[in-house]
């Protein structure tokens, strides 16, 4: 929740994607027989098994590597993920705890106006893209940052960055020129 | 079209023959115009006494290598891969272009887009028809024609969401911006689809004015133009008098029912709606709305508003039920310790009371008061969790937990609560503040992370044993993933078997599912240029580097370098078998002696000097083998075979040190010169 430097945005991070690696590798029927919360998918070669108590699932392949999706700030994601390892450490693996890091962050904010999305797109030509035949938002992508940033009309923009701060600062970046196109109320 | 200035030596001296539409220099002799395209026209008598004009037709492609063979444009020989993709495209970006009648200027601007593709390797890894499609969409977008992606799709039988991908790359690395899309754009070709007839013009233009009416509703930002286009059109219809049904509409634009309806909806709820026809034809309103989305948010914002209030005023009247249930039960209470005194002192001496003793000692008490009584059971329970931890000690998130039950405790409960109060507080405090010391070392540890120790801070492990089954419910869950998955056990099973039965026979291969290896067959030739042929017709050289240069880098006197495109072809007959030092010398000899053959006789087009080669590649290595008597086992090993590998190899090699085998070719070779002069022209 970081607030910008002019207007007091709530930026709310909804999903924080991360991976480690235990360095071991890992029996998967194993875990999908003795774990009471798996999916075992066969097909993909991973098994799913999710958390309640940080709301995480993981994605765990036998090569040792896991991918924890659905905590909800970045201090949640290493500790479901530290959770998880603990976790299958009691199911008898040796796992170790290495490499972590945090690959996606998610993240929604509202500005308080609407916005003028042909205008938007027009006046960002080549970074921002609109197609109404294919999705109702405009994409707006900013390269060193490797942000995305989907704009909807309605003023809602859902950000995605590698982590935290990026979300921070792409916002920042873009509210001036969403502001330019913003639709004034009568 | 004459060129002043030879670009093999530079020489002016250039004459040019129209009869054989050549120009050629008269210093080096080499061809620099073909079929050249001239101004003149001659007749020539036919058979039947008609005369005819005399020329060939020109392909509208620059790449303009003579007349075509027998099998058209299948030929690998002779035709560079990237003429052949950019052939095949422009045929595709035809017969797509007819499909949808793009009109001949569009088509070109669509090939152009696709040259441009090619150029920037876009078409790797993708479907030639995806980049076909979205340069044609592409070319749409820009003249603005009103064909939508999903035209496309539909004739292409593929996802609207892939082409659609595949058009923003190409959009975006050709650096292209397409103009957004106007539902506008649309109204006419639908229009015309429904067959209004006579009053076509008036309800486009009606179906216009309402579609100018929803962007300024702000109901068209997000929404696919055709849905738009179709509720238009409908409210259009109606207003003229034409009866065009839901169905009708949606087959023409191709978009759902409940797209339709929605859009309806929403238009309904715009002030517009109220207006009846006629001042809907004159007036224009000022106000703006804001869009559906939008106002649904704010909707739901609102619900949530009254729901939260609703539940505060729930909690308030809870809140004073609750109350008077309090003081009812305290007043109850108050008339019961005689029963429960001894019981209570009873349950502090033993804490390891049966729950069924408390619960027994609550039922002779009033029956009226079941509830309280339950809840004086449940007191009894927290009383023995209570003795657990002040015996156990254990975390200090349980100890939190008790810390609320013990907030919850009625009032009665007061001496044993103030007995258990203090002992556990002061604990908990006690932990909880060395644990934070334990915290704080830990975080400076970050040594850990690196070294891969998992860092059980903050772990509860008793949650987590919960994850594990028992030992029980692990016999019934293997039982009932065994019978799940039977068959791909039974699979598993049989193809263990199958691979060790091959592993006794000694035939087991390691199968690899990944790559298909390409099995060519053996080429099967008696001399060496047949070989070559064959070779050459199987694999396909690439004709892109001149392999004159190449040749002559190393060699001193050599003659003049020929052009490129004759050269390159017996270039890559060179190269081949340029590095061959194990077998096959006589191969290579072949070769730079044609190819010298070649330097001499320029004026030879390229597909009869082919032939003339082999020929040549006959005589030479019939009257090479003597010579080669130096090493008679390794090149007379019956028919030459090649395989992969070894084409491989010598490519390898090759580029590696191509200079090397090209002085190996024409620095040792004493008898390729003496061939020369025999047989030149």
């Amino acid at each position: 929740m970081e607030p910008d430097n002019d207007v007091a945005l709530d930026i709310i991070i909804t999903n924080v994607v991360c991976v480690f690696k235990t360095r071991c590798h890992l029996n998967l029927r194993k875990i999908a027989l003795e774990g009471s919360n798996v999916i075992y998918k066969r097909d993909f070669g991973k098994v799913l098994m999710k958390l309640r108590k940080p709301k995480i699932t993981a994605s765990i392949w036998s090569s040792g590597k896991i991918i924890c999706a659905g905590a909800t700030s970045e201090e949640e994601a290493k500790l479901g993920a530290r959770r998880l390892a603990r976790c299958l450490q009691k199911l008898g693996f040796k796992v170790k705890f290495t490499e972590f890091k945090v690959v996606n962050v998610l993240a929604v904010c509202t500005m308080p106006f609407q916005i003028r999305l042909p205008e938007f797109t027009k006046s960002n030509r080549p970074l921002a893209s609109y197609e109404p035949e294919l999705h109702p938002a405009a994409l707006y992508r900013i390269k060193d940052i490797k942000a995305t940033l989907q704009v909807f009309s309605t003023g809602s923009i859902t950000v995605t960055a590698p982590n935290v701060q990026f979300i921070a600062t792409a916002v920042e970046q873009t509210y001036p020129l969403v502001f330019e196109c913003r639709k004034i109320h009568i | 079209m004459s060129s002043r200035v030879c670009k093999n030596c530079g020489g002016t001296d250039i004459d040019i023959d129209q009869a054989r539409g050549d120009a050629v220099c008269m210093g080096c002799g080499s061809v620099l115009e073909d079929n050249i395209i001239v101004s003149e026209v001659q007749f020539m008598d036919n058979g039947g006494g008609g005369s005819s004009a005399v020329g060939q037709f020109v392909s509208s492609d620059c790449s303009g290598k003579g007349p075509v063979l027998g099998t058209g444009f299948h030929t690998s020989l002779g035709k560079e891969s990237r003429a052949q993709t950019l052939l095949n495209g422009k045929r595709q970006v035809n017969h797509l272009g007819h499909q949808l009648q793009l009109n001949k200027h569009c088509l070109d601007t669509a090939f152009n887009f696709f040259k441009m593709a090619v150029s920037k390797q876009l078409t790797r890894g993708r479907k030639m028809s995806h980049v076909i499609a979205a340069c044609l969409y592409l070319v749409c977008r820009t003249e603005g024609t009103p064909h939508m992606l999903l035209d496309l799709s539909d004739l292409l039988q593929v996802n609207v969401y892939v082409l659609g991908k595949t058009f923003l790359l190409l959009a975006r690395e050709l650096c292209i911006n397409a103009p957004a899309i106007d539902p506008c754009l649309y109204i006419p070709r639908f229009a015309h689809m429904l067959e209004f007839g006579d009053k076509n013009h008036e309800v486009s233009m009606t179906a216009l004015r309402l579609l100018q009416r929803m962007k300024r509703d702000w109901m068209h930002t997000g929404r696919r133009p055709s849905g738009l286009c179709g509720a238009a059109l409908l409210v259009a219809a109606r207003m003229h008098e034409f009866r065009r049904t839901v169905k009708e509409i949606i087959r023409v634009v191709k978009v759902c029912e409940s797209t339709l309806r929605k859009r309806l909806t929403e238009f309904e709820d715009t002030p517009t709606s109220s207006l009846t026809i006629d001042e809907f034809m004159k007036v224009d309103l000022t106000e703006e709305c804001d869009p559906p989305s939008f106002t649904a948010g704010q909707k739901k914002v609102k619900l949530k508003q009254l729901e939260q209030e609703l539940a505060k005023k729930l909690d308030e009247v809870a809140g004073e039920i609750t109350c008077y249930q309090d003081e009812i039960e305290t007043e109850l209470e108050n008339s019961r310790p005689k029963l429960k005194g001894p019981y209570a002192s009873y349950a502090v001496e033993d804490p390891m009371m049966d729950d069924s003793i408390s619960v027994a000692s609550g039922a002779p008490g009033e029956e009226e008061l079941d509830d309280l009584e339950l809840e004086a059971a449940a007191n009894h329970l927290n009383n023995n969790f209570y003795c657990e931890i002040l015996d156990e000690k254990e975390d200090d998130e349980e100890e939190e937990r008790t810390a609320t039950e013990k907030d919850r405790s009625p009032v009665k409960r007061l001496p044993l609560a103030s007995l258990l109060g203090p002992l556990p507080t002061a604990a908990s405090l006690g932990l909880t503040d060395s644990i934070k010391e334990c915290i704080a070392d830990k975080k400076d540890n970050k040594e850990n992370s690196e070294n891969g120790e998992l860092d059980l801070n903050g772990i509860d492990d008793s949650e987590i044993e919960r994850y594990i089954l028992s030992e029980k419910e692990v016999k019934i869950k293997t039982q009932m993933w065994m019978k799940e998955n039977a068959d791909y056990l039974k699979d598993q099973k049989e193809k263990e078997e199958r691979i060790a039965k091959e592993k006794e026979l000694g035939i087991y291969k390691e199968q690899k599912p990944k790559k298909s290896s390409k099995k060519r067959e053996p080429i099967r030739a008696s001399t060496a240029g047949e070989a070559i042929e064959k070779m050459l017709e199987q694999k396909k050289i690439s004709s892109k580097i001149n392999y004159d240069v190449l040749r002559d880098l190393n060699s001193k006197g050599s003659s003049s370098p020929t052009q490129d495109e004759e050269g390159s072809e017996e270039g890559g007959s060179a190269k081949k078998p340029s590095t061959s030092r194990k077998s096959a010398n006589s191969r290579s000899l072949s070769t730079p002696v044609s190819n010298m053959r070649k330097r001499l006789r320029p004026l030879i087009s390229t597909q009869p000097t082919k032939k003339l080669a082999t020929e040549q590649g006959f005589g030479s290595t019939s009257s090479s083998d003597p010579s080669d008597s130096s090493k008679p086992v390794v090149v007379e090993s019956g028919p030459v075979l090649y395989n992969n590998e070894d084409d491989a190899e010598e490519e390898e090699e090759e580029e590696e040190e191509p200079c090397v085998s090209a002085m190996l070719l024409i620095g040792g070779n004493d008898y390729g010169c003496d061939v020369d002069d025999d047989d030149g022209y």
